[in-house]
């Protein structure tokens, strides 16, 4: 079902490793609360979603949270919150 | 030379931006025809510039990775390398 880019979403120029803010930020991705199970998530409840076109669209969220290798986390995990709780109001 | 590979990576992550906002608006909203104007306008902007790059470049995806004499999308960097942008 997948296929990938061999390139980032945005570009990254690390200028100073920073062990413990990689720890966090690896934490973010694939820790209890972060992006890697949220769109595993994403990608196990459209099953279930009664509406068609918000199924296609958990679909699309999914995949895109799951490629989030590099981002700004809180904001990233912020603004798909925002949007999924948009629209199961 | 270098910095033209570097603008081309990231003028497609700009236009793959849109495309993917633009996917998820047309999910709920998939008779706006101008959204999807706006849609098709892009996607054919960002193939055009992905075939480019990968002419150029590497293959950025298998679709273009047509290959005679080594395996040009095996022999590509791979993107937590430092070199896909």
């Amino acid at each position: 079902m997948w296929s990938y880019e061999k390139r980032l979403q945005f570009p990254v120029n690390i200028k100073e490793p920073n062990a413990k803010l990689a720890q966090v930020i690896i934490s973010q991705f694939g820790g209890p609360d972060g992006e890697m199970a949220a769109s595993m998530r994403y990608l196990s409840q459209r099953y279930s979603m009664p509406y068609r076109e918000v199924a296609g669209l958990l679909t699309d969220i999914g995949v895109s949270v799951s490629k989030l290798h590099i981002l700004d986390l809180s904001r990233c995990s912020g603004s798909f919150g925002f949007r999924s709780f948009k629209i199961f109001q | 030379m270098g910095s033209n590979k570097e603008q081309l990576l990231r003028d497609i992550g700009i236009v793959d931006f849109v495309l993917t906002e633009l996917t998820l608006y047309l999910d709920t909203h998939p008779f706006d025809c101008h959204a999807m104007e706006y849609f098709n306008h892009y996607n054919r902007i960002k193939h055009q510039m992905e075939k480019e790059f990968s002419m150029k470049y590497f293959p950025l995806n298998t679709r273009m990775a047509e290959s005679s004499k080594e395996w040009r999308w095996g022999m590509a960097p791979l993107p937590w390398e430092g070199e896909c942008g």
